[in-house]
């Protein structure tokens, strides 16, 4: 992966934030792996969880167009087993918050959480999602500052838009929380 | 389905012997294209009444003009209708040339012409990609964002931003275009043509898209005026409107091209219009090429702090999907008193309600990817 | 000149000339607030003395763009006894449009109609909230899809009772238009079909584009 061009607020691989780390059971209904625990079962499952992502289809704004170039033959999510989009949050894995939630989708998007199955995991993309980004100023009375507002994020993409790579980065990230492991190199930047 | 329509009309209230029933599509939908929610009164498969529900994407664009200095507010302009974000920007800061009566240079208005028009192909790209998925097939989704991802690329190299570019400036630009830009352009204007026939012998000429489109959703010219539609849509019923001719801004006047009408005031008519653009943009493109000459990019007097002389000022532009339009008030001061934008999405949605009365709701939803909506552009 | 403006100048002035009359034509005491003794005697449906009306609608168009009338560039031949203020040929190239007209509250249909004949579409409904003046302005932007004129009809209420008639009989687009500009200023149209929240909130009783708005 390449630097960014000359840089315009392009996030850098680097500048991910971790998202907050919900303590085992506070936030997330428990899960029969949390009672009882199969070592080698759960790291197969993680595995195979990790691998094959399916994102809901949900852009909001800006953000979604790059979500799907992201998904698209240039930059081709498919490579990291993301790339099946489903519309229906039942069968979807990984919600990616593309773009602004203002108060009036807010319930719109909490329902579409709760719609979704365990496991499952939220990807914050963009400075809208992350907290309101350009459209957080004193006297805004429409948008929701952030979506972890909302429900639990599990990564944090930032940028406005985040470029593609930075949201191929993120899934990466997903995948490493979801195992444990990073299993694709990390992007070095020249200094 | 003729028929069907008049029965229906006959009971337009709900009031008629036919069972009807509410469907509400979005405001998370596929096929609307972002958070556009549908409540529609169905009878059977067919449509009394479908009422678009909008403000799920509001943005606060035109508070927040109130509470930014002009240069501040910049950004924000390619944050309206993503898709056409050089279009914005040129017309915002097109508003404060005006009123500031900054004379900008040749070069930097030769290159916003360059820039605008590859945005225009890219944006109608997108429209294409998503249509046809509306419509059932993905691949040309593929085909269009691999071409859009070359656009993307030459604007990259010059502003930085693959989507939000914000490149004018108040009297010209961020920064000068380099031969590489210039020399990418030429060659993305010989590699487009073919491709573009490619796309119409594949997509185009089937007949699975014609009989998708064709005759569907028809939206009269007269109706385009009642609403203020503007852009492919009104294009597309026959009228040869367009903001570039009717309301000359920047070199346009200079260039020789076409304006694409077709009188079907059909799906199909929009469709074609929006390909037939994308053909004289790239004419376009190559004459500013070539006229382009040597020379300053940025007006040599432009204030570091902008205050504009009290009074109202508007500017319009033609983005890629109609006319779009920035009214600004001002009262002398640092930011604007007031700011309106005139959104192209906006009106052209507007018409929906009536122009899918008696509509089958596949057929609908076709029409409505035929009007190339971009809902941050309406909700604003 | 063109020939539609010469025709849209002549039947706005008109439309706004008979407005001298006394006593023909009923104007809101709103339409006044420049006399705040008026404005405050007079509740605000009652019909006030109506030889105000064209002065004020000159004044309303010096306030509105914040200068005097007179640097307003080609100014057009219009017959001597109405101001030539309110009805206005405009450079294009310096405001962004050819014609402006100023008209009472209840004008604005008429207006509407008047451009609706001459082949023009809608472009937007505009509120600005002149808070100093305790006025709402109200801007109809309009734009001719054929020969790509661009007309502004501006009038003005009071802040208060911000109140007029709707045109969206006249254009289907102000339907929209309007519920937008009642969002974001409060402005109640009369007459209007469906006048709820419609980028705000379904529950939302807020304006927030109003100059004193508190979130
Ligand atoms: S972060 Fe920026 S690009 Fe993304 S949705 Fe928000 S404004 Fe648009």
């Amino acid at each position: 992966m390449e630097t960014p061009l000359k840089s315009m607020g392009q996030p850098t691989p680097q500048s991910f934030q971790p998202g907050p780390q919900p303590a085992p059971g506070s936030e997330r209904p428990v899960e029969c792996s949390q009672i009882a625990q199969f070592a080698k079962l759960d790291d197969l499952l993680a595995l195979g969880r990790s691998y094959s992502l399916w994102p809901l289809t949900f852009g909001l704004a800006c953000c979604a167009i790059e979500m799907m170039a992201a998904g698209m033959a240039r930059w081709d999510l498919a490579r990291f087993g993301a790339e099946v989009f489903r519309p229906s949050p039942r069968q979807a894995d990984v919600m990616i918050v593309a773009g602004t939630v203002n108060k009036k989708m807010a319930p719109a998007v909490k329902l579409l959480y709760d719609q979704m199955l365990e496991p499952k995991w939220v990807i914050a993309l963009g400075n809208c999602a992350l907290s309101g980004g350009p459209f957080n100023f004193a006297g805004q009375y429409g948008i929701v500052e952030g979506v972890d507002k909302l429900f639990p994020v599990d990564v944090y993409v930032p940028g406005c838009p985040p470029r593609p790579e930075a949201i191929i980065e993120g899934i990466l990230k997903l995948e490493e929380k979801i195992t444990g492991k990073r299993h694709f190199p990390v992007a070095k930047l020249k200094e | 389905m003729i028929a069907r329509k008049d029965s229906l009309s006959a009971a337009p209230d709900g009031q008629g012997p036919q069972e009807t029933f509410v469907l509400n599509l979005g405001p998370q939908h596929p096929a609307a294209h972002g958070v556009l929610r549908v409540l529609t009164t169905m009878e059977g498969e067919w449509i009394q009444r479908a009422e678009p529900v909008i403000g799920y994407i509001h943005r606060m664009h035109e508070k927040m003009g109130e509470n930014r200095t002009w240069a501040k507010f910049l950004p924000n302009t390619s944050r309206i209708d993503y898709l056409s974000a050089m279009h914005y920007t040129h017309a915002f800061v097109g508003v404060v040339e005006r009123a500031l009566k900054i004379e900008v240079p040749a070069r930097a208005e030769y290159i916003r012409v360059i820039t605008s028009e590859l945005n225009r192909i890219a944006s109608h790209m997108v429209w294409w990609g998503a249509l046809l998925s509306d419509l059932g097939g993905l691949t040309p989704f593929l085909y269009a964002f691999d071409d859009r991802e070359k656009i993307l690329d030459l604007l990259e190299g010059l502003c930085g931003a693959r989507l939000t570019y914000c490149y004018y400036r108040f009297g010209g630009l961020y920064n000068d275009a380099d031969d590489d830009f210039l020399n990418g352009t030429r060659a993305f204007v010989k590699h487009m043509p073919p491709r573009l026939r490619m796309y119409r012998d594949l997509v185009s000429d089937n007949i699975i898209l014609r009989k998708r489109l064709e005759e569907i959703g028809p939206i009269s010219a007269e109706m385009c005026r009642r609403y203020g539609a503007t852009g492919p849509v009104i294009r597309g019923a026959g009228v040869a409107y367009d903001v570039r001719r009717c309301e000359p801004y920047s070199v346009y006047p200079k260039f020789d091209f076409k304006i694409p009408t077709y009188p079907q005031a059909d799906s199909m008519a929009r469709y074609l219009v929006r390909m037939d653009e994308m053909e004289q943009s790239l004419r376009i493109i190559d004459q500013a090429l070539d006229q382009i000459t040597a020379g300053p990019f940025m007006a040599p007097k432009v204030p570091r702090v902008i205050k504009l002389p009290p009074g109202d000022y508007c500017y319009a532009v033609e983005a890629a999907r109609g006319r779009f339009m920035v009214r600004i008030v001002s009262d002398g001061k640092e930011m604007p008193y007031r700011l309106k934008l005139r959104t192209p999405s906006f009106s052209n949605l507007s018409l929906f309600e009536e122009a899918s009365r008696g509509m089958i709701l596949p057929d609908a939803l076709a029409m409505m990817g035929s009007l190339d909506l971009v809902i941050p552009d309406i909700d604003r | 000149m063109n020939a539609t403006l010469e025709r849209l100048t002549s039947q706005f002035v008109q439309l706004i000339g008979p407005a001298a009359v006394p006593a023909n034509l009923p104007v809101r005491a709103a339409a006044g607030p420049h006399e705040p003794a008026t404005a405050a005697a007079i509740p605000a449906p009652v019909p006030a003395a109506a030889p105000a009306t064209v002065p004020t609608a000159a004044a309303s168009a010096a306030v509105a763009t914040g200068t005097p009338a007179a640097p307003k560039p080609a100014a057009p031949a219009v017959p001597p006894p109405p101001p030539p203020s309110p009805v206005q040929v405009v450079d294009h190239a310096l405001k962004g449009y050819h014609f402006d007209a100023t008209v009472s509250p209840d004008q604005v249909v008429s207006a509407a109609s008047i451009l609706d004949r001459e082949g023009f579409a809608l472009d937007a409904v505009t509120g600005v909230d002149w808070i100093a003046q305790s006025q709402m302005e109200v801007v109809y932007d309009y734009f001719h899809p054929v020969n790509g004129l661009r007309a502004v009809v501006r009038t003005r209420v009071n802040r208060a009772e911000p109140e007029l008639a709707t045109i969206s009989n006249v254009f289907s687009g102000a339907n929209w238009h309007e519920r937008e500009a009642h969002d974001f200023f409060g402005l109640r149209f009369t007459g209007h079909p469906n006048l709820t929240p419609f980028l705000l909130p379904e529950d939302a009783t807020f304006h927030p584009l109003r100059k004193d708005y508190q979130p």
